[in-house]
């Protein structure tokens, strides 16, 4: 390791936070959808850095599959960024509430 | 022979019966009644063939129905003399009713019905009469009840009749309900429900336990029988068509209770204040029913009333240990009962459908036959001497007095001066009828001859009926009381006898002679209360509507009101109201706002988080 | 060195993602965040994973930001470029440009410093062999689950996408 793995936990964090921000205060769609990606990017990186830590590769291969997930779930989910945009017009979240009780 | 061949005694018209329930409305007319008739006139001779079998007696088991812990019920019959007459005279009475039938109902709707019914019904009596365990025995007997309930209500369509067949099967099941309770009751006792069985080990049972046990029977044979005090179903139950009336209200169904207490005679008779009830109560009956037969202004109703006092007089037999005169009395009634059932069926249809007997009149000029049998009938019911009314009635008569004591000499007393009632109503009916001038209006319809041609053969053992039990005194030999194996009535001086015989033949003339003298020549009757009182039957509908209905009513309407509507459903609904008002506050959280929701994510993800900080640290 | 490398990409990575998540204009969140995505490839090398590097820039930086870029264009979400200015002030191109020189410097250093990858800098790293090897031997399975869940991805996307495409025949049944 050439930085301790705290400081690697740190920059995680950080990032974690910054996209968990993009998610809670934006209102557009596709911002709050970047901030999901930024916080799947924290989360390889803490992978990436536990795998350097005990050298393992299997950490790695994690940071692999979180990144076939990411794929699938931004397909999917601009899919239905672009149904939506369809339907109202709007990607402001705000708009869609119909599951108000 | 097979002894199982006694099994299509019961098989022969259960076949019929659903056969015409299933199939019947498809079928032609003709053939349904033909299928019916067959499979009674079969069933009738089967008893025939099977006479033999009676003579010792013959247990035979088709299969095991019930066996769980400790509790064996079969499928068997049991055929001894006592079920064998009984069996003769319900398939022969049957048989004959079945052929009426179908000149009666030849213009009717639902004819399968009709038919499909009544095999199923006198399935279920030869259930009743051939059971050898009680379970069967009760399965018949509410197999008797249902089918009863679709023949008084058959023209449901008229709302009076859909009810007179809900009050009879109500009343009736009250008295099954005492049964129900008699025959659990013997069983935690005994441990069997097997008849023979359960006769033959009476005496272990407790003398306290035995009189309750008789009184309960006795609540399930009054019920079926119409005996006082859950007699009121049965004039209502002549809602029905006529030959339901003869066959179920008359001749066979309302002397299932008679059977019931000769079947368990053994055990009955072990019970001294149980035998004094059910005498008392026949002899109540017999003198209550004759009273209200006297009022009565139905055709059919006279008849009903007539009914209830002479199965009156075989329970008070019964009572006073004379199976023998109460079986006797019971064959010779179903015989001329039927016969007057059915020759007022005629009768009504000769008066045009009118079946009110101030309306009638006269009608001995239409149908001098239909006069000469249904005055064969009319002497039978009200005992002229020498017909088998009178000898039946007169056992009774002897058998009460025999005894002796004062109580029964009291019954006595009660008997005969009810046998000159009965020659009083049954001579009113007779004249109000036949003589005089035809008061009505309605012309007459058609009679098929089936309706007249069927009557003779029950004429014929109506009035020799009695020469089967002719006593000794006759020169007779008793012979059904041999056959029934039962002890032979005690002799009595012959002066006593003499003079007994007389003192019948009195009364029945006295009986005769008023109704001579007032309905020879009826014009117009005057009313007077104490004749509504007697034409409403005492007004013991009445009476148990107010000491029965009106309670029971006030406390349905209690328990919907208080237990249902104020403590289920307030229970039920305030427990909805309640989650209600929590759901609106808890509704809030449901905005729809996606972001509200990510919000709620991250709190979670703050407390986890917050939660493993914590646990590090401390 | 290397560690000073690895402390100034960590700061390039969260100021662009900061810088990312507090855009107007999607666009422009995009670009950021590409470069975000950079600085974490480098880092990745750092950390000894050169392949996932790789990846990381081939399908976040590539292919996952183009899709996003393609989305925000195709429903014009970006606010319109007014017709009486020339284009982006330099407010809005400095720090872009300043980050992609920073991330520039970093792998000219870094190529400087270990021209042919073998002065150790990442202490330990994962060939690209090995970590196959890993993959497929001991993951096989999931490997297989995760390429039936992009199946299906595919095929939902696909259907929604056609959904909304038929918005006039009642939308999502």
């Amino acid at each position: 390791m050439i930085v301790p793995f705290e400081h690697l936990l740190v920059l995680a964090s950080l990032l974690f936070f910054l996209g968990l921000m993009a998610v809670l205060v934006r209102r557009n769609l596709i911002m709050i959808l970047i901030g999901v990606e930024i916080m799947l990017n924290a989360a390889g990186l803490v992978l990436v850095g536990a795998s350097a830590l005990w050298q393992q590769v299997d950490g790695q291969v994690l940071v692999i599959f979180l990144m076939a997930l990411t794929s699938a779930e931004v397909s999917i989910s601009l899919a239905m960024v672009v149904y939506l945009n369809h339907r109202k017009q709007t990607v402001d979240v705000r708009a869609f509430n119909e599951l108000r009780g | 022979m097979d002894s199982r061949l006694l099994f299509l005694l019961i098989l022969l018209p259960l076949t019929g019966g659903v056969f015409n329930a299933c199939f019947g409305c498809r079928l032609p007319r003709a053939l349904v009644a033909l299928l019916a008739i067959g499979a009674i006139v079969g069933s009738f001779g089967v008893t025939l063939l099977c006479w033999p079998l009676a003579a010792e007696g013959t247990q035979v088991t088709l299969f095991t129905w019930l066996a769980s812990a400790g509790l064996k019920a079969d499928i068997g019959l049991f055929f001894d003399p006592l079920a064998a007459t009984m069996t003769l005279m319900v398939t022969g009475v049957a048989s004959l009713i079945h052929i009426y039938a179908a000149g009666y109902m030849e213009h009717e709707e639902d004819q399968a019905r009709f038919f499909a019914l009544l095999n199923l019904f006198v399935c279920a009596m030869l259930c009743i009469i051939l059971a050898d365990n009680l379970l069967l025995l009760f399965l018949g007997w509410e197999g008797v009840g249902v089918c009863s309930y679709g023949l008084i209500g058959f023209w449901y369509a008229k709302s009076e009749n859909a009810l007179a067949g809900r009050k009879a099967f109500i009343v009736t099941r009250i008295g099954d309900l005492f049964f129900t309770i008699a025959l659990l009751w013997l069983f935690s006792l005994l441990g069997t429900v097997n008849i023979a069985e359960i006769n033959q080990r009476a005496t272990e049972l407790d003398p306290v336990l035995l009189t309750p046990l008789v009184l309960l029977l006795l609540g399930g044979a009054c019920g079926k029988s119409a005996q006082f005090p859950l007699m009121t179903w049965l004039p209502d139950a002549m809602a029905g068509p006529t030959p339901v009336s003869a066959l179920i209200h008359a001749a066979t169904m309302v002397t299932a209770g008679v059977y019931l207490l000769c079947r368990l005679f053994p055990l009955v008779s072990l019970s001294a204040t149980g035998m004094a009830v059910i005498a008392a109560v026949g002899a109540l009956t017999a003198l209550y029913a004759a009273s209200c037969a006297v009022a009565q202004r139905e055709i059919k109703r006279v008849l009903a009333y007539s009914t209830m006092s002479q199965i009156g007089y075989m329970f008070l037999a019964v009572g006073v240990g004379s199976v023998a005169a109460a079986i006797d009395h019971l064959l010779v009634h179903a015989f001329f009962k039927a016969l007057l059932f059915m020759g007022a069926g005629a009768l009504i249809h000769l008066a045009g459908g009118e079946n009110d007997i101030y309306k009638m009149g006269g009608l001995k000029q239409k149908s001098p036959l239909l006069f000469w049998l249904f005055l064969i009938g009319i002497l039978c019911l009200a005992g002229a001497p020498l017909s088998g009314g009178f000898f039946s009635m007169a056992a009774i008569v002897f058998a009460a007095f025999t005894r002796g004591d004062g109580f029964l000499a009291c019954l006595w007393g009660i008997g005969v001066f009810t046998a000159g009632l009965t020659s009083f109503y049954s001579f009113r009916l007779l004249y109000l009828v036949f003589f005089g001038s035809y008061r009505g209006k309605k012309t007459a319809h058609r009679l098929s001859p089936l309706l007249i041609w069927t009557l003779p053969p029950l004429a014929l053992f109506g009035l020799f009926g009695g020469l089967f039990n002719l006593p000794h005194f006759y020169g007779g030999h008793e012979l059904l009381g041999a056959w029934l194996g039962s002890t032979p009535a005690k002799e009595l001086p012959l002066v006593t006898e003499l003079g007994l015989l007389v003192l019948m033949s009195l009364f029945f003339v006295a009986g005769w002679l008023p109704a001579h003298l007032l309905y020879r020549n009826f014009e117009v009757e005057a009313e007077s209360s104490w004749r509504r009182f007697l034409l409403q039957g005492w007004r013991f509908d009445a009476l148990y509507e107010w000491l029965v209905l009106r309670p029971y009513r006030f406390t349905a309407r209690f328990c919907f009101i208080a237990g249902d509507k104020g403590l289920i459903d307030g229970v039920v609904e305030g427990l909805g109201r309640t989650l209600l008002h929590w759901g609106g506050y808890m509704r809030q959280l449901a905005t729809g706002q996606l972001s509200f929701y990510l919000q709620g994510f991250a709190w979670g993800l703050l407390l986890m988080v917050g939660w493993l900080l914590l646990k590090a640290v401390v | 060195m290397a560690t000073y490398i690895f402390y100034i990409l960590g700061i390039i990575a969260v100021v662009a993602t900061a810088m990312a998540i507090t855009r107007r204009n999607p666009v422009h969140s995009i670009i950021y965040l590409v470069n975000s995505f950079f600085a974490l490839a480098m880092l990745f090398y750092l950390l000894g994973a050169p392949l996932v590097a790789a990846w990381e820039v081939i399908i976040y930086a590539g292919a996952i930001m183009v899709l996003f870029l393609f989305i925000i264009m195709m429903l014009e979400l970006s606010p319109g470029e007014r017709a009486d200015r020339q284009g982006p002030g330099p407010l809005q191109w400095l720090p872009v440009l300043l980050l992609g020189a920073a991330l520039i410097g970093c792998t000219l250093l870094l190529l400087k410093l270990d021209p042919a990858g073998s002065q150790n800098i990442p202490t330990w790293y994962a060939s690209p062999r090995d970590f196959g090897y890993v993959l497929f031997h001991e993951y096989a399975l999931a490997i297989e689950i995760v390429s039936f869940q992009l199946l299906f991805a595919a095929v939902g996307a696909f259907y929604v996408g056609r959904a909304g495409g038929r918005k006039e025949a009642g939308g999502i049944k």
